[in-house]
This record gives C-alpha cells, sequence and structure tokens, in this order.
C-alpha cells in the first residue's frame, strides 16, 4: 500500500460530523447560541459509547472489586482487569504498570511521597520546568523543602519552547544562561543538569501554551549527563491528543487524568516502571494494598494493587477503559492530525488579529510544535471579561492562569484566555471564535 | 451575564486609585486562581473606616468593586462591614455574578476585612 493511499484511508476514517453525532452535549444552547466548546484542555465532553458504559456497569454488573466470589463481584472485577488491559496497552505499558489513581496530580504525588522521602536528601537535584502544571511544580517544591534537595527550573525562550539546548549547541556558544526565578536557579537543561539530578520532571505539552516538548531530548541528555535521574512526564495534554509509547519514550514515569480523554473525572493513572514500582513503597496504606495482614504487621500486595489502597473508583476505570476504545477506534494519529489542522487554521486567524492590534497570541506560531491550544488576550481587555464576553455567544474558553502561573507571569502578563480543541472541534467554530473576539472590545468601548 | 453601565463606568474611571499618603494599614489580597491582585490602603479612625485607597491589576468585575466598596465603606465599622458581606457585593454589583466569577467581586472586600485585623 503506498503512502499516499494509506493517509486515504486514514481521512476517510475521520468524520467529525460523524463523530459530533455521539456528543449530545454539542447540540444544546448556551446563552441562546449553539455551544461551541473550546475548553477540552481543562476537561473534554464525553461521547454516548462512554457513558453509555458507566450506566451498563451500575445497571448490570456492579459490586465491589476484588472482594467477593459471587458473580457480580467477578464480572466488575473483571471488567476493571480488562479495562486496566486497554489502557495500558494504549501507552505501551504493562497492566502492572498502569496504577489507577485519582487523578494526574494524585499520581504525581504518589512518586513525590513514595519515591522521594525515601530517596531524597540535601545536595539532591530534583528539575522541573517553567512550563509545569502546578501539579508537576508544588509537590517538587514541598518534597525539596520536607528533604532538603534543590530545585531547579528548566527555562523557556521567547516562542515558549523549552531550552533544553543539546550540550553541543552550548559549546559552541559558551555563555551563561543562568537566571534565577523566585530563589531558584532557572535555565537551560545543559547547563542545570549534572549527576546530582534525581529526578526529571517535565511536561510533554504545555496546557498553557501548547507548546510540544522535545521529550526525547530531554531523555537522551539526562542519560548523558545524569543516567541515574529519573524522568517523570506530565501526559496530560498529551495522551489525550496523539500517540503515546511510554518504552519509546524513555520515560520512568508518565501521569494522566481520565476527564481529558473522554472519560470521566475522579480517575487518573500513573506509569511507571516495573522495575522502579516494585522498589518504591506504597503512597495509602488500607485494604487490597496488602498481600498478608497480622495483628502487628503487614505485607505489601503485588503490582499494581500495592499503590491501589481502598475501594477504587472502579466504575470510572471501566468508564475511562470506554474511553480509550473510543479513541483507538479512531486512532490517535488520527487525533492529532485533526488538531493539527486546527490549531494551524486557528494560529493563521489568530495572527491576521494580531496584525490588527486586536489580540495577543502567546506561545509557539508553529502548528508543527504546538498542540491544539490557542491562546491569546485580547487588547486591553482582562481574560476573565474576554472569556465573559465570548460566553454570551455561547463559546466556552478558559481564561485565568490555568494552573501554571510561572508561564503566564514569564508572559508578562496576569491572565490569558485558552482556546484548546479536540476530536469534535471544526475550522467552523475558530471561525466563530474569530468573528466573537471582535465584539470584545466594543463592550469595554475600547478602540483598536 | 451582562456588563453593566457602572461596572464599565467603574472600571475605566477606578475611584480612589493610587496610595494613601501614610496609610495606617496595607493589605494585598491575591486571587491565584485568575492573577488578580488587590492592595489596600486605609486608615480607621474610632474603629471606623476613615479612607480607602487601592491598587490593583484585575478583570472589571474585580476593579469595580474595589473601586465602588472604596466609596461604599466609608464609615463603617467591622460590624457594618461583616453585615454588608458577599451578598451585599453583589447586589451592589448589579445582582448578577455567576459563580465562576464570586471569587473577582469578593476580592477587594476580603481584603478589606483584614484592615480590621492588623
Amino acid at each position: 500500500m503506498t503512502r499516499c493511499h494509506s493517509d486515504t484511508i486514514k481521512k476517510t476514517m475521520f468524520d467529525v460530523n460523524k463523530i459530533r453525532g455521539d456528543f449530545k452535549i454539542l447540540k444544546r444552547k448556551v446563552n441562546g447560541h449553539d455551544l461551541v466548546f473550546l475548553d477540552s484542555a481543562a476537561s473534554s465532553q464525553k461521547p454516548r459509547q462512554v457513558i453509555n458504559t458507566v450506566v451498563d456497569f451500575w445497571e448490570n454488573h456492579n459490586a465491589n472489586v476484588h472482594r467477593g466470589v459471587h458473580t457480580l463481584s467477578v464480572e466488575a472485577t473483571t471488567m476493571m482487569d480488562e479495562a486496566r488491559k486497554k489502557i495500558a496497552r494504549f501507552i505501551n505499558a504493562r497492566p502492572e504498570e498502569t496504577i489507577f489513581v485519582r487523578n494526574a496530580t494524585e499520581g504525581i504525588n504518589l512518586v513525590a511521597y513514595s519515591w522521594g522521602r525515601k530517596n531524597l536528601k540535601k545536595g539532591d537535584v530534583i528539575i522541573a520546568s517553567l512550563l509545569e502544571h502546578h501539579s508537576d511544580l508544588v509537590p517538587w517544591q514541598e518534597m525539596c523543602r520536607e528533604t532538603g534537595a534543590t530545585l531547579k527550573i528548566i527555562d523557556v525562550d521567547g516562542n515558549g519552547q523549552l531550552k533544553i539546548d543539546p550540550p553541543s549547541r552550548k559549546a559552541s556558544e559558551g555563555r551563561s544562561e543562568l537566571r534565577e526565578e523566585d530563589g531558584v536557579v532557572c535555565g537551560p537543561l545543559s547547563e542545570i543538569l549534572d549527576e546530582n539530578c534525581k529526578l526529571i520532571a517535565v511536561t510533554a505539552v504545555s496546557n498553557v501554551l501548547g507548546t510540544l516538548v522535545q521529550i526525547s531530548e530531554v531523555r537522551d541528555q539526562r542519560s548523558e549527563k545524569a543516567p541515574g535521574a529519573l524522568l517523570l512526564v506530565d501526559g496530560c495534554q498529551l495522551v489525550p491528543h496523539m500517540p503515546t509509547d511510554v518504552k519509546k519514550m524513555g520515560v520512568d514515569f508518565l501521569v494522566f487524568s481520565g476527564h481529558k480523554m473522554l472519560g470521566p473525572s475522579g480517575v487518573g493513572v500513573l506509569y511507571g516502571r516495573k522495575e522502579i514500582l516494585e522498589k518504591m513503597d506504597p503512597f495509602l496504606f488500607g485494604g487490597d494494598m496488602i498481600s498478608e495482614v497480622k495483628a502487628g504487621h503487614s505485607t505489601w500486595a503485588e503490582l499494581p494493587h500495592k499503590f491501589e489502597a481502598g475501594t477504587p473508583d472502579f466504575a470510572g476505570a471501566v468508564m475511562l477503559g470506554a474511553a480509550v476504545d473510543y479513541l483507538s477506534e479512531i486512532g490517535m494519529e488520527n487525533v492529532r492530525d485533526h488538531e493539527k489542522e486546527l490549531i494551524a487554521y486557528g494560529l493563521e486567524k489568530m495572527k491576521k488579529l494580531e496584525e490588527e492590534g486586536l489580540v495577543k497570541v502567546y506561545g509557539p506560531l508553529n502548528a508543527e510544535e504546538r498542540a491544539g491550544v490557542l491562546t491569546f488576550n485580547v487588547t486591553g481587555v482582562h481574560a476573565h471579561d474576554a472569556a465573559q464576553v465570548l460566553d454570551k455567544y455561547g463559546i466556552a474558553v478558559r481564561s485565568g492562569q490555568h494552573c501554571g502561573a510561572p508561564i503566564v507571569e514569564f508572559c508578562g502578563t496576569s491572565a490569558m484566555c485558552r482556546a484548546s480543541f479536540y476530536i469534535y472541534n471544526t475550522k467552523e467554530e475558530i471561525d466563530c471564535l474569530i468573528e466573537k473576539i471582535r465584539e470584545v472590545p466594543k463592550v469595554f468601548r475600547i478602540d483598536n | 451575564m451582562d456588563y453593566k453601565e457602572e461596572i464599565i463606568d467603574h472600571c475605566k474611571h477606578p475611584r480612589n486609585f493610587g496610595d494613601l499618603e501614610d496609610p495606617k494599614i496595607i493589605i494585598r489580597e491575591g486571587n491565584s486562581s485568575c492573577g488578580d491582585m488587590v492592595e489596600i490602603y486605609g486608615r480607621i479612625v474610632a474603629r471606623k473606616i476613615e479612607i480607602i485607597k487601592w491598587k490593583g491589576i484585575g478583570c472589571a468585575i474585580s476593579t469595580a468593586a474595589a473601586s465602588m466598596l472604596s466609596e461604599k465603606v466609608v464609615g463603617m465599622t467591622k460590624v457594618d462591614l461583616e453585615k454588608f458581606g458577599e451578598g451585599g457585593i453583589i447586589k451592589m454589583l448589579g445582582g448578577e455574578i455567576n459563580v465562576g466569577r464570586v471569587k473577582c467581586a469578593t476580592l477587594a472586600y476580603k481584603a478589606l476585612l483584614k484592615l480590621f485585623d492588623e
């Protein structure tokens, strides 16, 4: 089969109108207008197939998992196990490496508390980046405070791209780019990374600017300069939107949340490399995570149950499994292609508004370097006010700091609007956004 | 939610905006979810607010709320201010603030309440 032929097949498989038909919520009116939902980076909508799965679960299979020998308990347990296998396959992990948590935040905290507390000491370094969501920054600030380790930050360039700078490029320039940010050393990875580093925590995709981070470059530098350091990747904006392969990426940990990928809120996943997870102590203690319990001591269950104390959100896990089925059916390459087309279109339209002085666009201006996240401010109008006016026309965009205060501040503002795209969004919706952005300054009587 | 004329007016021409010479009390209050910040400078005489000045960065709602409050609270005691409450703020802003904007609306009010704690 020629490449051209396979591309045609891929394209015909992706039918945005058919997909939209699966999302009943997209038919609703907001303030008298058709809903234009551009806030999937915060939380996605759910297709009928995924919702039906959880209805079917509650109505026909519900019982607690891992406890009973009766039929319903066995069915519920099997369904949760199947979901775990599907999710593991989706990211090319093993089921025992795929741990259900509440959300990505909990996954990161699990690593911080379980691995960090035991392994970090004064003199050690944790590296995070200026692009991190608060969930991948605050736990490391706290862990450094507790253990005496030092936090360092990978800096960002003017395009919103991480300064990774391969050592070869660095050597040719020969001048230091280190600076201090709120008392923390901030600079290109090549300058802050050495054998004292014990963990690098970095996002694959910025939730604020949409920047696609070159994880492979981070991994290669780690292997060269700090082979003992672990690599934790925040996959919240990666796993829902493009093919993800933990083995190819060479990461030690990956976290993501179910609700951003057509699944329910309350379920997320921590992937961890088996050899590392086996050496880690549990994070939470109690039922389901034990092997043997005596009055005075206990031993821990095998992976993944060692890290899943208490009754899990089994219905949520089953629903997330259905979400993975839905995405797999579409194909993650198709998902990325569709969103890339949307962001390219959105950037082009937004750049025209910028030339008119109507907006400021933040982040990489090239669709190759950017996920389906379009971040902007309307000139002279606070992000909340712009979002409020857009809502009047049924357009849902996020506004504020997007749990990424350091990068928002780095961009020289206090808040931003963010339109984010998913499988169900269309170019017509972007046209609608662009058209209504023109209404925003009028409300506040601003002449641009 | 529509922007009432009074909100736009206070937003474009904020009242009592600026420093207070020899302020007795300075309170800084931030809203971490949206990055808004307000700084209140005030003097309290005989348990009553004598004068308020303020500075800040924020949306139209938080700016208008701070501006309107800076006029409204002069002469109020802590009890008066507590009685005014968040309900009073919403009413003052035209009675139509959605739940996503309550933090914006009450930012300056929260700072004002702290005036009496200093």
